[in-house]
């Protein structure tokens, strides 16, 4: 079986007239519509169907930088969650085309650097990180009610990212009861200034750390939960101030054995990893303005495969796709 | 205000000793001075007496050393020499070397005995180990502590017997040395280096750090994200210890600059000036100890060791040591007025400015700019190269008036300020300055501003030195928060008076962002320093087949050397605050619209900190006279000629600058393992499994993969292939080695690929060759839970769409298929149920089910599993919006979709007339609904027509309709026609 590459550039260049930097960049669950955030406190959306870039909304709401963005799944209308530096998480949703806020959550004490969704088996279900060191999780329970849980004291110092683990029963796929609606247990993962990365588990309400992942030796920037696509493994991406990316992975049906392994060490720091769809490729970028895209082989090794050029050039750097832009 | 008269009462000289490091032992009688070849042991009582020596060989300075604190062990003291220390013992006269510590691999950086056990030493080293020692057994570190980074210091807890504290950059970590896994605190304390550590002599959770950050910052450990208080230098701090008298705090400079060679004292409780300055040594300070205090004496002795050679004691009787316990509400007030005197006071260092790594860039620019005309000796020049870009300030430069005008916003207050230079500025002759309206300040405030400035400007003109900038510098001491602090305090005072203790009111900072919790000018201040440096760049994958980037714009470049990483904290945009730093970003006037940061509307925004300050944008003219430039366009002045010309050869000042970078998305579809073109065309067609084969194969090569999957499946699921239900016959396709046993191996290829398409494909094209055989107990036997596919599923897949069948529907399915087994399974008892195979009856049944589990070609046992990627591709396969081919797929998951719950009818109550579910009306709490026969309320099971509405209990209605097919409410209703009941 051989697997043909042909990357046809296809690029499609949006100027989002954004009057301060851009710290996030998301599509929503079909790609059809993209939302930017800014220092400039706004988050912007786009429609970006067929190559085209229509300006949907200006959100303004925040009273600081606003740092990501996420989308919610669509079978619950199209909502978006937005983070900021003035603390506040602010759920935005859009009713007969118009966008307005839906709810906007104060409860933590510092910046709130990262927002996920939860996978949409789960609800309505959002976690926050912030700087305060706590993790919200906000979990819509209809009428325009949210119910608040908060984790204080996740991350010593503060919480830097939260990203979800995939709706899959615990467990060996094999061993479950059969016939019964499937008892999906709910999972994050977690990275904070104490370098650490964290996973959380809900057990009868209660959200409880379970494992405590040690590897990285300054702040943990960013991590990722893969995708899964039915297999047993459970696999994590984490990236830091110190240069590195880890990939987490875990074969043990209790989730208990997690081994890491270095993908590789940058010379900047490393702020954000992604995961493509079907789990196998991570981009990771960095301080130095750069994008590199990894790749498992056959035989378990990353090698990154967007660094080796010719053909594939098309995916090379963000500075090189640009230039040929500009 | 520091009076500088000089209080030492001893000076002794030590030529040629070269001694790095000195010690106080604990009964005051004797120091220690380290040096290369010797160890000097200098008489207290007779400092001038000839010392005595310890010969030492090393070619390593001695790093640290340190008497024993403890009576009992008053002879014993320890030096670090690169990786090891040495103990001393000093009896009669006579030292030497009794024991060494040995463990450190990499120099130690310090060394501290414990207050609470004499045995014990804790040593710190930059191999990221912190050792204790039990001077008892020396073979090896009695507890390890990793702290993963170097540390620089490492002091025990005086009040807390298990309780340390160490310091690692910018960082500092408390132990309990009971725990030594992990640290039990950590405080991001600096964003510099710390060069010292001490803990509060009568508080256990309070300490004291200096940093190359040029401050001094006091903690509370169990709050680890404030500190207490801030004490600003203008320069390194390398000591700040606690006095052993209250409220004291003794500070020295760091010795490689070699400027200050004065120790301050100041009160804890005053932080805005020293209360005394140590000054005598003609070189940097190396060490300071205090000497124990002498019984009946009320004076403390300090004892300092010097570059210059000399070893001095000073007296600090006990009119100095109250000055560290003033009043404190005074000194609030006080610290108000007099916080730019603090400044004035170490004018010395006033010219050097942060010696941080990203200043020194700009700073060189500036120098080379100075260098190049040489001294920036007239107004013009002064005023061309002049660093003003100062929040909440504009001057106005009249150069050919000799004046200028400088305003400035504190709140709500506002201070306009003429300065006048005299001809012969700057030689020796200080302009004046002079408030005019619409000053709002109190006239007490004018004359203490008044005064500093006329302070500063002297000092500057006295060596012949421009003085604007310090001047406005020292004016924005009175910065807004100051101003508003003061506020705060006003209203405090009023209501309950001046809280005592020593740390609540004496924190100018603390209690400012109390009361404003939202106080966002400080965005990029030290506060932030626990806020991730944020993401200016990177790439997120989205929907299915999609990469966005989100990137800086080509032209703004990091300002500080690629080298450097990117900071790890926004506190980093702190440099641009204070003025260290001057953003090179640049905002068109139409960007200036927007306001940034904060609601205050006395603040102009061109001057505000954003990310984008951190990068500069890349100029064609690298010399640092033209940004400069641009930066005063800004400010919309000068009015003079020769400005106007250089503005105009430099117009990009006027052209807007773009911080946000695109966004580009990249369609990289072709890099994953699935394919939207294969998703629409794959079929799964269960009648004609051939034909779905063939078809997926001509699909899957026009894509241009060609791989032999889709061959392999069609050969497999050929019908000379299907097994034959009598298991005595043959053994089963499934068992052969390219059955099964191929068909895993493919999955697991494909597992490895995460093509998770061909996956789901295959998996459910060979669910519908081989739908499990319905001869399977339901509610009976569960052999071995591994390896028997979940029986309940199977059912759905002979008819994935219908409703489904109720449970006794299959319960009679299953009855039939038992009866022709003759297998009364429903007799056997509950054990059989849990043992398995043990509740065959019959071994010919129990051979047929193993039969057709091994004609299957898909391991049942797998089955979750095989869903799990259905449900996937399912996901993938809607993301592309095809969702029918999702319907196709997800049919043959195992997994059944909630059941319906059938319909709920809603009933309008029959007395209310309100809306009520149920049989109980929710408003009027009777029953709803009556029988349309006996007029009675209907409780239990109850039929209706679904065309009139009328209806009532069951067997009052299956009894009408035997006689009757009209309705019994008498409507007209034909309803056993409209209808079934």
């Amino acid at each position: 079986y051989f697997f043909y590459c042909h990357l046809n550039i296809n690029l499609c260049v949006l100027d989002t007239s954004h009057e301060d930097m851009i710290h996030d960049a998301q599509m929503d669950y079909y790609g059809t519509r993209l939302a930017t955030c800014s220092s400039d406190r706004t988050v912007k959306i786009f429609d970006v169907r067929n190559g085209g870039q229509i300006l949907v909304a200006d959100l303004r709401g925040h009273e600081g930088p606003v740092w990501q963005v996420a989308w919610a799944h669509p079978m619950f209308g199209n909502i978006l969650a937005s983070c900021s530096y003035d603390r506040k998480v602010i759920i935005w949703k859009e009713e007969n085309g118009a966008w307005d806020k839906m709810y906007e959550y104060t409860g933590h004490e510092s910046s709130v650097n990262s927002v996920c969704w939860g996978p949409y088996e789960f609800g309505l279900i959002l976690a926050c990180g912030s700087s305060d060191g706590a993790i919200s999780l906000l979990t819509f329970t209809g009428d325009q009610q949210w119910d608040v849980k908060k984790i204080s004291n996740a991350h010593t110092i503060g919480c830097n990212a939260v990203s979800w683990a995939p709706a899959v029963v615990p467990g060996s796929l094999i061993d479950q009861p059969s016939g019964q609606k499937p008892n999906y247990v709910k999972r994050f993962v977690s990275g904070g200034c104490d370098n650490l990365v964290k996973l959380w588990k809900e057990e009868d309400g209660q959200w409880k750390e379970d494992q405590k992942l040690e590897a990285h030796s300054d702040w943990v920037r960013d991590v990722g939960w893969a995708p899964s696509i039915g297999l047993p493994t459970s696999t994590i991406a984490s990236c830091s101030q110190d240069g590195r990316v880890f990939i987490w992975t875990c074969d043990d049906p209790a989730g208990n054995t997690w081994t890491a392994k270095l993908l590789h060490k940058f010379n900047d720091v490393v702020w954000h990893v992604s995961w493509s769809i079907t789990g196998n490729i991570l981009a990771v970028s960095g301080g130095d303005n750069k994008v590199t895209l990894w790749k498992e082989s056959m035989d378990s090794q990353w090698a990154c495969i967007s660094d080796v050029s010719k053909g594939q050039g098309a995916v090379s750097t963000i500075t090189d796709t640009q230039q040929s832009e500009q | 205000m520091a009076a500088r008269w000089s209080s030492e009462n001893v000076v002794v000289e030590f030529r040629d000793s070269q001694a790095t490091a000195m010690s106080v032992d604990c009964l005051g009688s004797h120091a220690v001075l380290s040096g290369r070849r010797f160890l000097y042991m200098v008489n207290l009582e007779a400092p001038s007496e000839p010392p005595r020596k310890i010969g030492r060989q090393s070619k390593w300075d001695v790093g640290t050393v340190q008497w024993n604190p403890h009576k009992s062990e008053a002879h014993v003291f320890a030096a670090s020499s690169n990786q090891r220390v040495d103990l001393y013992s000093w009896r009669d006269s006579c030292g030497e070397v009794h024991t060494s510590l040995q463990g450190h691999t990499r120099v130690i950086s310090d060394l501290d005995w414990s207050w609470f056990e004499p045995e014990f030493l804790v040593t710190s080293s930059v191999d990221t180990y912190i050792y204790i020692w039990d001077t008892r057994d020396t073979r090896k570190p009695t507890v390890a502590l990793s702290a993963v980074a170097g540390a620089s210091q490492v002091k025990w807890n005086r009040k807390h017997q298990y309780l340390l504290a160490s310091s690692h950059d910018g960082d500092v970590r408390i132990w309990d040395k009971r725990k030594p896994n992990t640290a039990a605190e950590y405080v991001a304390a600096h964003l510099s280096k710390i060069h010292g550590l001490d803990w509060h002599p009568d508080n256990e959770f309070i300490f004291a750090t200096s940093s190359q950050d040029n401050s001094v910052r006091f903690w509370d450990y169990r709050q680890p994200r404030k500190y207490l208080n801030i004490l600003s230098c203008q320069v390194p701090v390398w000591k700040a210890r606690y006095t052993p008298f209250s409220n004291g705090l003794v500070t020295v400079m760091v010795p490689q600059l070699r400027r200050e060679n004065s120790l301050l004292l100041w009160s804890t409780l005053d932080l805005n000036s020293p209360v005394h300055a140590f000054v005598g040594h003609d070189d940097v300070v190396l060490e300071f100890q205090w000497r124990p205090q002498k019984e009946g004496s009320k004076d403390y002795q300090l004892v300092t060791w010097s570059r210059d050679q000399t070893l001095r004691i000073w007296r600090v009787d006990p009119q100095l040591q109250k000055l560290c316990v003033s009043d404190v509400v005074e000194d609030l007030m006080e610290g108000m007025s007099l916080n730019a005197e603090s400044e004035k006071s170490s004018q010395e260092s006033e010219t050097q400015h942060s010696v941080g790594l990203a200043a020194e860039n700009l700073q060189g620019e500036k120098e080379d700019s100075a260098v190049g005309s040489g001294l920036p000796q007239t107004l013009q020049q002064e005023f061309s190269l002049v660093n003003l870009q100062i929040r909440n300030v504009n001057v106005e430069m009249d150069a050919v008036n000799c004046s200028c005008v400088v305003s400035a916003h504190f709140g709500s207050h506002q201070v306009h300020l003429v300065v006048k230079f005299p001809a012969q500025y700057p030689n020796n002759a200080a302009p004046t300055f002079q408030f005019v309206s619409p000053t709002t300040i109190p006239s007490a405030m004018k004359n203490k501003i008044q005064k500093i400035l006329t302070d500063t400007s002297l000092q500057k003109v006295k060596r012949n030195q421009n003085c604007l900038e310090p001047c406005v510098r020292q004016l924005v001491s009175f910065h807004p928060y100051r101003l508003s602090l003061h506020d705060v305090f006003e209203s405090q005072t009023q209501e309950d008076g001046p809280a005592s203790g020593p740390f609540v009111l004496s924190n100018p900072v603390t209690p400012a962002l109390q009361a404003f919790p939202r106080v966002t000018n400080t965005y990029g201040s030290y506060q932030d320093a626990n806020i991730p440096f944020p993401r200016t760049s990177g790439a997120r994958f989205c929907g299915t087949g999609c990469l966005v980037y989100f990137t800086r714009p080509i032209t703004m470049h990091r300002s500080v050397p690629p080298t450097e990483p990117t900071p790890r904290s926004l506190s980093a945009l702190s440099a641009y605050h204070s003025g260290v730093l001057t953003p090179m970003k640049m905002r068109s006037e139409s960007q200036s619209t927007l306001r940034l940061y904060s609601g205050s509307p006395t603040r102009s925004d061109k001057d505000t900190v954003s990310i984008s300050s951190f990068y500069y944008k890349e100029r064609k003219l690298p010399i640092s006279a033209s940004r400069r430039w641009s930066v005063q366009t800004l400010h919309d002045w000068p009015k003079s000629r020769r400005f106007k010309t250089k503005r105009e050869g430099t117009d990009y000042g006027n052209r807007p600058i773009k911080l946000a970078g695109k966004v580009i998305i990249q369609e990289i579809s072709c890099l994953l393992p699935v394919h939207k073109a294969l998703g629409e065309s794959y079929i799964l067609n269960m009648n004609d499994i051939q034909e779905t084969c063939q078809k997926n194969a001509a699909a899957a090569l026009a894509v241009g993969r060609r791989d032999v999957v889709w061959a392999l499946a069609s050969a497999a699921t050929c019908q000379d292939l299907s097994p034959d239900s009598d298991p005595d016959t043959e053994t089963p396709w499934a068992r052969h080695p390219f059955g099964r046993h191929l068909l895993e191996t493919l999955l697991d290829h494909y597992s490895h690929m995460s093509d998770v398409q061909t996956l789901a494909m295959l998996c459910s094209v060979f669910r519908a060759q081989a739908p499990p055989p319905d001869s399977y107990t339901l509610y009976g036997h569960h052999p071995s839970r591994s390896s028997i596919l979940p029986p309940h599923h199977s059912r759905y897949v002979s008819r994935p769409f219908h409703p489904s069948p109720s449970l006794s529907d299959q319960k009679m399915l299953l009855q039939k298929q038992y009866d022709s087994h003759a297998n009364p399974w429903g007799e056997s008892s509950p054990d059989d149920y849990r043992y398995g195979n043990q509740g065959f009856a019959d071994p010919r049944e129990r051979e047929r089910e193993q039969h057709d589990m091994h004609k299957r070609l898909l391991d049942p046992a797998n089955t979750l599993q095989f869903d799990e990627f259905k449900k996937c591709y399912g996901e993938i396969l809607y993301r592309w919006g095809l969702r029918e081919k999702r319907a196709d797929v997800l049919k043959f998951a195992s997994c059944p979709p909630e059941p319906h719950k059938g319909i709920e009818f809603g009933v309008f109550c029959c007395h209310c007339r309100s809306q009520a579910r149920g049989t109980q009306c929710a408003v009027c709490k009777r029953l709803t609904f009556q029988c349309a026969i006996c007029h009675v309320a209907v409780r239990g099971s109850s039929n209706f027509c679904l065309s009139c509405g009328h209806g009532g209990h069951t067997s009052h209605m299956m009894d009408w309709f035997r006689r009757q097919d009209e309705c019994p409410a008498g409507c007209g209703c034909h309803c056993l026609l409209q209808s079934t009941f």
